[in-house]
C-alpha cells in the first residue's frame, strides 16, 4: 500500500513538472501549446543523443534537456505562436490557429526522434548516473524517486509562489486577466510572452529528463498521452490556479495508480479523460479556478 | 485513366470516407461549435457497422444506415449534456468523449473483440456507393451554406447574442450540429471499417482528432469546398511527397504550421480573397476611363478600339 502511494507521488512529480509549463502558458499569455508533448520527448531525445557521445553525469543530463526545451519552445514561439497572435484579429481565431501551429509544430520533433530512433524507446545509458536502491521505513525507494519528488515538489510551490508574490507574476496574471488593459499599464506582452514559453519549455524538458531517469527508456510517441494528461490536471485544478495544477498532477496520478493497482491496466487511460469530461461537466471552473468560464 | 483508377482506389476511396469525418467536424465549426464528437461517432459508427456485420449478419445497407443513426442520437445526447461549454473546453469534452470511446471498445469483451478489434466485416461497397453518399451529404450541406439557412448559421457562430436578438433560436442550432456532425461520423466510420473489413480500438486514437481539424483549417472552414480541398490535399500528400521519402512527416508538420501562421482561411480561404482582389482590381480598371479626367487624344483612340 504504501509503496503504490510512493509511486504515485513520484509519478505526480514528473506529472506536475509536465502540467505546470502547460498551465504556466495556458493561463497566462492564452497560448494552449499542443506543441509541449513533443517539447518534453525531444529535449530527452537531446540530451539522450548527447549521452551517447559523452558520459555525463545526472546534472549534467538534466541540464541539457532542460536548455533544448526552452530553446525549442522559444523558437516555437518566435516561428510559429508569435506571427500567429500578430495577425490574429480576433481571439477565437487566434485561438484555433495556435492549436494547429501546435499540432504542425509538434510534427516536427517527432518526425525527427521516430526517424533517428526507428520509434523504439531511448534512454540515457550513457551516462554515469546509477540509481541507489535503499530503503526508509521499509519502502524500496531509489535516488531517481527522491531527485523527481523534490524536484517536483520545489519546482510546484516554486512556480506557484512566484506567480502569485513577484512583480513579473503579477505581469503575467494581468496579461491572462485582460491582456489591453495590461498592456496600457506598460506590461511589454511579446517579451513576457518569449519568456514565459521559455520556461514553459524548460519545465517540458525537465519533466522529460526526469521521467526518462526513472523509467529508463520513453518512446518518441509519449508526449501525446502527456499531453492529454496534462490537459486534465489543468482542468482539474482550474485553469489559472497553479495550487490547483499540483493538487490535480497528485490526484491524477493518484487515481492511475490505484486503478493499475487494482489490475485493471486496461482502463487507465480512462481515467484522465473520465476526469476532463466529468469535471467539465460538473464544475467547469475546476475545483481552484476563477468562477467566470470564458465564453468565446 | 483506368489504370490510374485501380491503382489509386484506395487513395481514391479514403478520400472521400475521410471527405465525411472532415466534414463530421467542420459543421459544427461553422456554427461557431468546436467540437470532435463526430470523429468518436466514427469510431462508434465503425464499431456498430463490424458488430452488426459479424456477429448478427446485418446487410450493408442496413449497418451502415443503423451507424448513420446512432451517431446521430449519441451525438445528439452528447450535445444535450454539454451543450453549455464553449471554446476549447467544450473541444476537450468532446475530445474526451472520443477517446474514451477507445478505451470502452478495449475492454468491450467479445462484442468488439478488446484490444485486437473485430475481423471480416468486410461489405459490398464500391466507389459508386461511396460518390454517391457524399454527392448527397454534400448537396445537403450546401442548402445549409447558402440563402437564408446559411446567413443564421453564419450569425450564430459570429455573434451568438446577436443571433438570438434576432430571434434566432441559437441553442437549437448547436444541438442541431451535434446530430449532423454524429451522422457524418456514423456514416463516415461504418463506411471505412467495411470497405477494410477491420476495426481495432488503435483506429479511433488523438491522431484521426488531429487529421480531422487540420483538414479543415488547411482546407477551409467555412464551406464544403475547404473540407475537400483539405482532404485532397492531406490524402494524396504522402503519393506526392514520396520523393522526400523519409521527411514526409517533418514537410507535413512545416506544412501544418505554415497554414497556421499565414493562411487564416485556409487554402480556399486564400484563393476567394484572391480572386475577390483580382476581380475589384479588373472592375476598377474597366469603370476608371468613364470616371476619369478626359481622355487624352491617344487613349481615346485606343477606348475607341475595344
Amino acid at each position: 500500500m504504501a509503496q503504490h502511494i510512493l509511486n504515485a507521488v513520484a509519478l505526480g512529480s514528473v506529472y506536475l513538472v509536465f502540467a505546470l509549463g502547460m498551465a504556466l502558458s495556458w493561463s497566462t499569455i492564452g497560448i494552449l501549446n499542443f506543441a509541449h508533448g513533443a517539447t518534453f520527448m525531444f529535449s530527452a531525445f537531446t540530451a539522450h543523443v548527447v549521452t551517447q557521445h559523452a558520459a555525463l553525469p545526472m546534472p549534467a543530463v538534466v541540464l541539457i534537456a532542460v536548455a533544448a526545451g526552452a530553446l525549442i519552445a522559444t523558437l516555437t514561439q518566435l516561428l510559429a505562436f508569435g506571427p500567429i497572435m500578430r495577425r490574429a484579429t480576433d481571439h477565437r481565431s487566434a485561438e484555433l490557429r495556435i492549436l494547429i501551429g501546435g499540432i504542425g509544430v509538434a510534427a516536427i520533433p517527432l518526425a525527427i526522434a521516430e526517424r533517428v530512433t526507428a520509434s523504439a524507446p531511448f534512454g540515457f545509458r550513457g551516462s554515469t548516473y546509477q540509481a541507489q536502491v535503499f530503503e526508509v521505513f521499509g519502502l524500496r525507494m531509489t535516488t531517481t524517486v527522491l531527485v523527481i519528488v523534490v524536484a517536483g515538489i520545489g519546482i510546484g510551490v516554486g512556480v506557484w509562489r512566484w506567480l502569485a508574490t513577484s512583480r513579473q507574476g503579477l505581469a503575467l496574471r494581468a496579461i491572462g486577466v485582460d491582456s489591453e488593459t495590461a498592456s496600457l499599464m506598460g506590461v511589454d506582452r511579446s517579451t513576457l510572452a518569449l519568456g514565459t514559453m521559455a520556461t514553459s519549455g524548460a519545465l517540458a524538458g525537465l519533466a522529460g529528463a526526469l521521467l526518462t531517469f526513472q523509467l529508463g527508456a520513453i518512446s518518441p510517441a509519449s508526449g501525446d498521452q502527456l499531453l492529454i494528461k496534462a490537459f486534465a490536471i489543468v482542468v482539474l485544478g482550474g485553469l489559472g490556479s497553479m495550487g490547483g495544477v499540483i493538487v490535480g498532477a497528485f490526484v491524477l496520478a493518484g487515481a492511475e495508480t490505484f486503478v493499475l493497482a487494482m489490475n485493471q491496466g486496461t482502463w487507465v487511460d480512462a481515467v484522465s479523460f473520465g476526469l476532463i469530461f466529468v469535471v467539465l461537466l460538473l464544475r467547469p471552473q475546476g475545483l481552484f479556478g476563477r468562477k467566470e468560464v470564458r465564453r468565446t | 485513366m483506368i489504370d490510374w483508377y485501380f491503382s489509386h482506389i484506395v487513395l481514391v476511396q479514403s478520400t472521400l470516407t475521410t471527405l465525411l469525418l472532415a466534414l463530421s467536424v467542420q459543421v459544427p465549426l461553422r456554427a461557431g461549435v468546436f467540437s470532435f464528437a463526430g470523429v468518436g461517432c466514427y469510431g462508434i459508427g465503425g464499431y456498430i457497422a463490424a458488430i452488426g456485420m459479424v456477429h448478427y449478419g446485418l446487410s450493408t445497407a442496413t449497418a451502415i444506415l443503423l451507424s448513420a443513426v446512432v451517431g446521430g442520437v449519441v451525438a445528439y445526447a452528447l450535445g444535450l449534456l454539454i451543450q453549455r461549454l464553449t471554446g476549447l473546453y467544450l473541444a476537450m469534452a468532446t475530445v474526451a468523449f472520443t477517446l474514451i470511446i477507445s478505451v470502452l471498445v478495449v475492454n468491450g469483451g467479445d462484442l468488439t473483440g478488446g484490444a485486437a478489434g473485430l475481423f471480416g466485416a468486410l461489405g459490398m461497397l464500391d466507389t459508386g456507393h461511396l460518390l454517391a453518399v457524399a454527392v448527397v451529404v454534400v448537396a445537403a450541406l450546401t442548402f445549409t451554406e447558402i440563402g437564408p439557412l446559411g446567413r443564421r448559421v453564419e450569425a450564430v457562430r459570429e455573434d451568438p447574442e446577436l443571433a438570438s436578438a434576432m430571434g434566432i433560436n441559437v441553442a437549437r442550432y448547436r444541438r442541431a450540429t451535434f446530430a449532423v456532425s454524429g451522422v457524418l461520423g456514423g456514416l463516415a466510420g461504418s463506411m471505412t471499417v467495411l470497405l477494410r473489413s477491420t476495426v481495432t480500438p488503435d483506429d479511433i486514437n488523438f491522431h484521426l482528432v488531429v487529421l480531422a481539424l487540420t483538414i479543415i483549417i488547411v482546407g477551409g472552414s467555412r464551406s464544403w469546398l475547404g473540407a475537400l480541398v483539405g482532404t485532397v490535399i492531406f490524402v494524396w500528400m504522402p503519393e506526392v511527397l514520396a520523393f522526400v521519402g523519409e521527411w514526409e512527416d517533418v514537410v507535413y508538420g512545416v506544412l501544418v504550421a505554415a497554414a497556421a501562421v499565414y493562411l487564416p482561411g485556409g487554402v480556399t480561404g486564400a484563393a476567394v480573397a484572391g480572386y475577390r482582389t483580382y476581380r475589384r482590381k479588373r472592375r476598377e480598371a474597366a469603370d476608371a476611363p468613364p470616371d476619369g479626367p478626359p481622355p487624352q487624344p491617344v487613349a481615346a483612340g485606343v477606348g475607341g478600339d475595344s
